[in-house]
This record gives structure tokens, C-alpha cells and sequence, in this order.
């Protein structure tokens, strides 16, 4: 069976995209909910399983009426897209995230002292 | 829950209320002083980026603690700032209302009564959803919120939009959502879920004036489309 560069590339994406999701999904880190690790099983599973198995496109070629080896060249270009779309967007909310990190430390740094404060515990946030 | 539960939260000293407010200058004053009449509560307010003088109207209320985003941030990341602040305040129970006077301070006794009594964490406030009482458009709108909180946050609740809610410290330390606009409502619904935290919901009185009806960053039918956009688009990224 011949390997194709394109297969490699796509199959090591999927597998970190698949590790990083699984990894923050059974850590529990925060926003990580089931339905998010599903999307993510269904869409870079879906992208290593066509990169596994190319053959399983032409199922979905005769699907949606797509015939040809056309189909290769728009894979590659949607995962392209989808990955630029995927950092893009998680930079942004990122960014956003420490944006309103930053201002929410400049407001309470205005909070006036009180003492009675008689907890074991921080408010951890 | 705290050293002092049972005592000094029984004479309402630690109860922390917590207002995010964008523009309301012209209402903040009103509602603070009903929320003063109401009991005996620390006020937090904070001002969310203003252009108006939200800011100088909250600072200038006697007993009021005033805060100020710099930048608009969004009602969520006003309201976690209020929380933050009221727990290194040491506040027991910690309330959030409307800075639009929709709310009202009279039902905040009836909110907070669950979580003295140790019965739960979180207490949803739940907006009458009857026609002639909350207009039908939010009414279908405030359906479909819950019906697309439920889908991806797991749990059913009767009014997961409404911003009056009240929570122990334990649930207001524990909490912890990165939603800064209208989808932190929804959000916390996700942390009670995640956390296991014991809520309950309780009705609470409405009142649609046309100031809040009016307002331009009220959670209408265009913010509404955004903030399900923004809950669905988070599950994705």
C-alpha cells in the first residue's frame, strides 16, 4: 500500500488536535465539555479516517455528487482553512480573555481595604 | 461555607449585592437606593466602560463601593468582577441584579433565604413567562435559551437569561466562567452542572419599563442571535 505525503501530514494534525482534546477533556480544564471533545472525535476523526482510507471520499463523492480527483485538492484546502479558522479564533478568544483579565485586576486593584475577612479559603478567581 | 454563616448573614451584613452597569446613569441612582432600602447589604457597582456618568453616579452614593472597567467588557465579565470583588470583601452570600431597575429589590429576602438555610449553593431568580407580564417576544426568546442551554450545558432551568441570582461563597469561589456578554448566564448553568452545585429556582417580580425596554444594549432579538452564536461557536473552539 503507497503512502502519500498529503496522508502523513493530515494523520499527524488529527492525532494532535485529537490528543490535545482528549488531554483537556479528562483533565476537566475549564470549557472542556463532552459535546466539545465529541465535535472534535467527529471532525479530525473524519479527517484522519479519509486520510487512512481515501477510498471512503468516493462514497461521499457519489453522496453529494462530486465526481473526480477534485476531491482531494478540496480536502486539503478545508483543512487548511479549518485549522487557520481554529488558531485564528482561539488566539482572538484568547486575547479577549486576557483583555478582560487585565481590566477586571485595574478595577479591584481600586477596591477599598475592609478587614473582616475571616476565611481559610481565597476566592480562588 | 464561612465561619460566620448563621450568624452575621442571618442579620444580612455579609450579603454582598452586585450591579453591573453600562450607561445607566440616569436609573443607578434610583435602583441603588431601593436595593438600600430593601436591607442591610453591601453594594457593589460596577461600571462597565460607561460613556455616560454611570461611574461618577455609583461613586457618589453614600455607601456604595464603585468599581469601573476601563473598557467595555460585557455584562458577564462586569458581573465576575462584582463577584471577585465581593468575595475579597468576605461576602457570604452574594447577589446580582440588574443596573436597569427591571429588577426589584424586594425579592432579593426570598432569593437569598435557600442558601441561609443551607439548602443550596446557587438560586436562580425565574421571571414570570406569562403573557402580559413579560412581552412575547422575550418570552419566546427566554424558551429557546433554555432549550439551547439545556442541549449544551445539561441542565433544564426555567430561565436561564435572568441575571438575578444569588450564590453562596463556596458557588460564587468555585464558579468560574471566561463568558464576558449575555452567555455568562447561560454559563454558569454550565458550573453548576460541572461543579455539582445544589440551585434552586425562585420567582421573581419583573419590571419592563420603557427604559429597560429602550435600551440599545439591552439582550434584544440581534444580541440574543449573538449570544446563541457565541455559546454554540465556544463548544466549537
Amino acid at each position: 500500500m503507497k503512502i502519500h505525503l498529503y496522508q502523513i501530514i493530515i494523520i499527524c494534525i488529527s492525532s494532535v488536535m485529537l490528543f490535545q482534546g482528549a488531554k483537556e477533556f479528562f483533565k476537566r480544564e475549564t470549557g472542556q465539555t463532552f459535546l466539545k471533545f465529541a465535535v472534535r472525535v467527529v471532525v479530525w476523526g473524519g479527517m484522519g479516517l479519509v486520510a487512512v482510507y481515501p477510498n471512503s471520499t468516493m462514497h461521499f463523492a457519489k453522496l453529494i455528487g462530486i465526481e473526480g480527483n477534485i476531491n482531494a485538492v478540496i480536502l486539503t484546502g478545508f483543512l487548511l482553512v479549518f485549522l487557520l479558522i481554529f488558531k485564528l479564533l482561539s488566539a482572538i478568544e484568547k486575547i479577549e480573555q486576557n483583555i478582560s483579565e487585565l481590566t477586571r485586576k485595574e478595577a479591584l486593584s481600586h477596591l477599598p481595604e475592609q478587614t473582616p475577612i475571616d476565611r481559610n479559603t481565597d476566592d480562588g478567581q | 461555607m464561612g465561619k460566620r454563616e448563621g450568624i452575621d448573614t442571618v442579620m444580612g451584613r455579609f450579603v454582598h449585592i452586585v450591579i453591573p452597569a453600562y450607561n445607566e446613569a440616569a436609573v443607578l441612582a434610583d435602583v441603588v437606593r431601593e436595593v438600600q432600602a430593601a436591607g442591610e447589604y453591601t453594594i457593589i457597582v460596577v461600571d462597565d466602560g460607561s460613556r455616560d456618568a454611570t461611574f461618577n453616579t455609583a461613586r457618589s452614593l453614600d455607601n456604595v463601593i464603585a468599581l469601573r472597567h476601563k473598557l467595555n467588557r460585557g455584562k458577564g465579565a462586569a458581573t465576575k468582577t462584582g463577584i471577585v470583588a465581593a468575595n475579597r470583601l468576605g461576602a457570604d452570600i452574594i447577589v446580582t441584579m440588574d443596573g436597569d431597575g427591571q429588577h426589584d429589590p424586594s425579592d432579593i429576602e426570598a432569593l437569598i433565604a435557600p442558601i441561609r438555610t443551607g439548602e443550596c449553593d446557587v438560586v436562580l431568580g425565574t421571571r414570570p413567562k406569562v403573557k402580559g407580564e413579560m412581552p412575547f417576544i422575550k418570552i419566546i426568546a427566554n424558551k429557546i435559551g433554555n432549550i439551547v442551554t439545556w442541549l449544551l450545558y445539561g441542565i433544564h432551568v426555567s430561565d436561564s437569561q435572568s441575571g438575578f441570582r444569588a450564590y453562596s461563597h463556596f458557588a460564587a469561589t468555585i464558579i468560574d466562567t471566561k463568558a464576558d456578554k449575555y452567555e455568562y448566564d447561560s454559563k454558569v448553568i454550565r458550573e453548576i452542572n460541572n461543579n455539582r452545585l445544589r440551585f434552586t429556582e425562585v420567582p421573581i417580580k419583573v419590571r419592563y419599563t420603557d427604559y429597560s425596554m429602550g435600551k440599545p444594549q439591552k439582550q434584544g432579538f440581534i444580541n440574543g442571535i449573538k449570544t446563541l452564536v457565541r455559546m454554540i461557536w465556544g463548544m466549537l473552539v
